[in-house]
């Protein structure tokens, strides 16, 4: 890798401060190492963010008692993947979360992982990852996966590049309609998972819309929608990345859903979803038949190219099975 | 003709490895553990382009840097570059970063030629060549018994398809790679490497040291699979590192250059034709295949020189044959031995057209083989096998389970030499009653240390771990590679020749009649001052060639996902006279572990478009996990009377055949290419929209 410089942040505030105009943030180093070791990124300054003791919340998962539907779940921003798929309570409130949480990569990289760092995971497209390619991704003048192997790539994309969202946080976060609060330009904003990723729609430079500035502290998630689920099919049992996933939320009651949610990753370089499918399956029963038609609605637009488009009926049977998932 | 005891006290009890501890624990010192006094880390820079012509290479800035003890070329300036990841130049330096720092300081002028990557591409005739001056396909070797096309009419039953395999990638857990220390006109190397003589006699002549100069130290190594046989051209590059630096060097690989340079299983793209009679014996074979070695080992020839050519029609007897095989030279690395070489994708092949059969004869499959398998071993294998695995309850036609997720069995079979030879050893007896036993072998990781100690045990009536081993050094008493399935077979007997000599010196010097058990210690205590040494060498008798094994395959098969799940593996294998039943099974569990890869997820991928390699890291190729791992129930059928023959590469060779099989058997239709995706099974269902696949 190149020289850098090492410091560490103590508060949000003095990490923004720190970063400068070509810095990173590091709290697991999962993938900000990787790749900086096969010179896909070379910051100048590299901002421990681990251990901040202040504020609290960046550490911690709150989840209040008696669960009303007004109220949310927040959790921080370096808590760790494994922390939140162990999490007891977590589960009985958001099942989805957990399933999601657990697909993860290894047992090993969830006890390091961080929700930011899975929500800000880097492309894993092949051509982005090898160490003598520049593409398009990483400022070269073309995407090499329309013609070549795009195997792992997108079926939807608003841009030139075809490497897809591979955050399985990303998905449920999604279906969950969660709130991602974040430090930019001396404010704290929260951000819709749309306006989190939609930049990596239409730039094909980017990986969501965050600036390098920008600090991510917490994730707030309602809990209005009391059914979740998250489902992804990968070529091996365990620690791969999904060919396509998929997370539904929603409220289940008399047989009837509402408030659905239905989201796809691996399939689009942002959280997949249709509102068409939404409103379709207001207020209907769960059958098979139901889930069926929304994920003909979720995938009409999609664009297989040469090796993905197995990806279509995959991406189907995953909406299907996790919207009936919900049933209780 | 010497002769193992019968009955024995130790052989074919199962012992913990001797080296277990040291192995866990992390006493045990790898090469790459290796840090010599004042060491340099060696590393390569490598041609970025599939195909170049390279007219300058400017070490100047490299050397300038900080660190940095040596920058060499490794062949010149003015040459053609035939593939990603050939040798350019290497560096020597006192830390990674400055090693790092100065192959990027390093500027390559080339001009970048036209290449071709993929099979199918090079085959075509307007194809870019990859030697100028021959064409990409050779000729093939044609070998042909019988009428074939004669028996092909005539015949009740025809079954006719294209079958591929990729390229798949050794990929051990210790990468390539040597510390070499020239020191005058000496060298001393630790290699990570499944043949020490080989790493020696490759290195003779390298930076100016005769062979007798030369000493190659491998205590421990973290596999190779056919792959580290010699030094290797990063090898001889650190040999040449060291001189130049006048420090020791170690140039271990990283997982991309590992990927690259140092041998695969060569590809195959086989047209094959069945025929049988209605009563189901096989009739005529017709195959024509493509296989690539990638840029091969044979020069500049046509087809890249060889290589890639498959055992094919494969174990069973054909009365009417031809094969053809052609090879496709391609701008990717060269291939290389991978366990089994050419069996493999022969098995597959020819498991997946006799399954094809019996189908269509209305036969079980099980039965159709013990019909044509003229081989007296695996027929038992199959009986014995069938019974264990539950053939009968579980066999089921093609496709026939109701609703999304639907189960099947398969069964392959395969064949291997084996057998040993060419090895010496010699045992040293102390007067404390401690023995030593060195012989210049290595252990690739299949126990070499532990069976030599128990053959030392059961001859001297001792425990296994009473016996001091040495292996790994090439000052010890010369042993081959391990290589072939033939450690084992070449060791073992050269061991006990060694110590039936010892004990009769031993019994002749004491007077002691039976020095054994019991006795030894007394026996020893009158050796006196000067040890006993005694040398011995591998006899003909106590090992045997010719090993046959089969295995059967229960899957589960999502057929909305493509999703593959391996319920069970039961493999049945002969190896002859099992000297230790637990390092024999996990050679077995290693097989299986690896021919699950080659079956379901490993691939070289290729970018037709750069020529460079795509998936150079783990989560791209895809090597198996524990979680991907079935239930396996290893059946030995035990052989003393044949003597040792080995089971490294027996045990990998019926994999992929048994699973394709019982995928086939699962969702009734059949996938004619490894490894078999989610992606595949959907598109053979038919639910791929538009799909191009290869």
């Amino acid at each position: 890798m190149n020289s850098f410089q090492y410091v560490t942040a103590h508060t949000p505030d003095e990490a923004v401060s720190l970063i400068g105009k070509n810095g990173r943030y590091l709290a697991g180093g999962i993938d900000l190492l990787g790749e900086m070791k096969d010179y896909i990124v070379s910051p100048d300054v590299v901002v421990n963010v681990k251990g901040m003791s202040q504020p609290t919340e960046l550490g911690t998962i709150l989840l209040p008692t008696g669960v009303t539907n007004t109220a949310n779940c927040q959790i921080g921003a370096s808590v760790t993947v494994a922390e939140i798929a162990a999490h007891e309570d977590l589960k009985k409130v958001l099942p989805g979360l957990i399933e999601a949480a657990s697909e993860i990569g290894s047992p090993q990289i969830r006890n390091v992982a961080t929700l930011a760092g899975n929500l800000l995971q880097h492309s894993r497209c092949w051509y982005y990852r090898q160490p003598d390619i520049v593409c398009l991704k990483r400022g070269g003048d073309m995407c090499h996966a329309h013609e070549g192997e795009n195997k792992y790539h997108s079926l939807f994309t608003g841009c030139a590049c075809l490497s897809p969202v591979v955050s399985n946080l990303s998905v449920i976060f999604a279906a969950l309609d969660v709130a991602i609060k974040v430090k930019r330009a001396g404010k704290t904003e929260t951000l819709s998972i749309a306006e989190f990723y939609q930049e990596a729609w239409k730039n094909p430079q980017t990986h969501n819309s965050l600036n390098p500035e920008d600090f991510l502290l917490t994730a707030s998630i309602p809990l209005k929608r009391t059914r979740s689920a998250y489902r992804q099919v990968s070529e091996k049992s365990e620690f791969d990345w999904a060919m396509v996933s998929c997370a539904a939320a929603g409220n289940v009651a008399n047989g009837k859903i509402t408030n659905v949610r239905v989201a796809l990753g691996a399939v689009a370089p942002v959280p997949y979803m249709v509102e068409a499918a939404h409103h379709f399956l207001e207020g209907k029963s769960l059958t098979d038949e139901n889930a069926s038609k929304a994920a003909d609605l979720i995938l009409k637009d999609a664009k297989p190219l040469a090796h993905n488009g197995y990806k279509v009926p995959l991406a189907h049977t995953l909406i299907r099975r996790t919207l009936l998932a919900l049933n209780p | 003709m010497a002769a193992w005891p019968n009955p024995s006290e130790v052989l074919g009890k199962p012992a913990t490895r001797l080296d277990a501890e040291a192995k866990v624990t992390g006493r045990a010192k790898y090469t790459y553990d290796v840090q010599p006094e004042g060491w340099l880390y060696g590393m390569i820079l490598r041609s970025k382009w599939a195909a170049a012509k390279v007219t300058k290479i400017d070490l100047s800035k490299a050397q300038a840097m900080p660190g940095v003890k040596a920058a060499i070329l490794t062949g010149g300036e003015n040459r053609t570059v035939r593939y990603y990841g050939q040798e350019l130049a290497a560096i020597a330096a006192t830390t990674k970063q400055a090693c790092l720092d100065a192959l990027r300081a390093i500027e390559v002028t080339a001009e970048p030629l036209p290449f071709v990557v993929k099979e199918d591409d090079a085959m075509k005739p307007d194809s870019p060549r990859v030697f100028e001056k021959s064409p990409n396909v050779s000729d093939p070797s044609v070998r042909e018994d019988g009428h074939v096309d004669d028996a092909m009419a005539s015949a009740a039953v025809v079954c006719e398809a294209e079958l591929r395999t990729q390229i798949q990638l050794h990929h051990p857990l210790e990468t390539h790679g040597n510390v070499v220390w020239i020191q005058n006109d000496h060298a001393t190397v630790w290699a990570s490497t499944q043949g020490i003589s080989s790493v020696r006699d490759s290195l003779n002549g390298a930076a100016g040291i005769p062979q007798s100069n030369i000493q190659v130290l491998c205590d421990y190594m973290g596999g190779g699979f056919g792959s580290k046989f010699g030094a290797g051209a990063h090898g001889r590059i650190a040999a040449d590192l060291s001189k130049a630096a006048g420090a020791p060097v170690k140039l271990m690989l990283n997982r991309l250059e590992q990927g690259l340079a140092v041998g695969n299983r060569p590809s195959s793209i086989q047209k094959v034709k069945f025929a049988a009679d209605k009563d189901g014996k096989l009739l005529a074979a017709d195959v024509e295949n493509h296989g690539s070695p990638g840029i091969g080992g044979g020069g500049q020839t046509a087809g890249g020189g060889g290589g890639a050519n498959i055992s094919m029609p494969y174990i069973y007897r054909f009365p009417n044959s031809r094969s053809k095989q052609f090879g496709v030279a391609l701008n990717t690395g060269a291939s290389t031995a991978f366990r089994a070489p050419g069996h493999p994708p022969a098995s597959f092949s020819t498991e997946s057209m006799m399954d094809e059969l019996a189908v269509k004869l209305g036969m079980d499959p099980v039965e159709f083989r013990l019909l044509n398998d003229p081989d007296g071993t695996r027929q038992e294998e199959y009986r014995d096998g069938r019974d264990k695995f539950g053939w009968a309850a579980k066999y089921k036609k093609p496709g026939s389970d109701p609703g999304p997720i639907k189960t099947g069995v398969g069964c392959a079979g395969g064949t291997w030499g084996g057998g040993g030879g060419g090895t010496k050893a010699e045992v040293q007896i102390n007067s404390d009653g401690t023995v030593e036993m060195r012989c210049g072998t290595q252990d690739l990781g299949t126990g070499s240390r532990t069976v030599i100690a128990m053959v030392a045990a059961e001859a001297f009536g001792l425990h296994p771990s009473d016996i001091t081993v040495k292996i790994g050094d090439t000052n010890l008493p010369p042993s081959g590679g391990s290589g072939g399935s033939s450690t084992t077979a070449s060791v073992a007997p050269a061991i006990w020749d060694t110590c039936q000599k010892a004990l009769e010196t031993l019994q002749q010097q004491t007077g002691v009649a039976d020095a054994r058990g019991a006795n030894w210690s007394d026996a020893c205590k009158k050796l006196g001052v000067t040890p006993l040494s005694a040398q011995g060498q591998w006899q003909k008798g106590l090992s045997s060639g010719g090993a046959g094994g089969v295995n059967f395959a229960e899957v589960e098969v999502d057929t909305e996902t493509g999703f593959i799940r391996l319920k069970k593996i039961v493999a049945v294998h002969d190896c002859g006279l099992i000297v230790n039943p637990l390092t024999t099974t996990s050679q077995i569990n290693g097989g299986i572990t690896s021919g699950i890869g080659y079956a379901l997820y490993e691939e070289r991928v290729m970018d037709r478009y750069t020529g460079l390699m795509l998936n150079n890291n783990f989560d791209s190729y895809k090597i198996p996990n524990i979680a991907d791992m079935p239930d396996i129930e290893v059946i030995l059928h035990n052989k003393p009377e044949r003597g040792v023959i080995g089971i490294g590469e027996p045990a990998v060779i019926p994999v992929a055949g048994a699973i394709a099989n019982a995928v086939a058997n699962a969702i009734g239709v059949r996938i004619h290419s490894l490894p078999i995706t989610p992606a595949k099974v959907l598109a053979a269902l038919g639910k791929v929209p538009n799909v191009t696949t290869v």
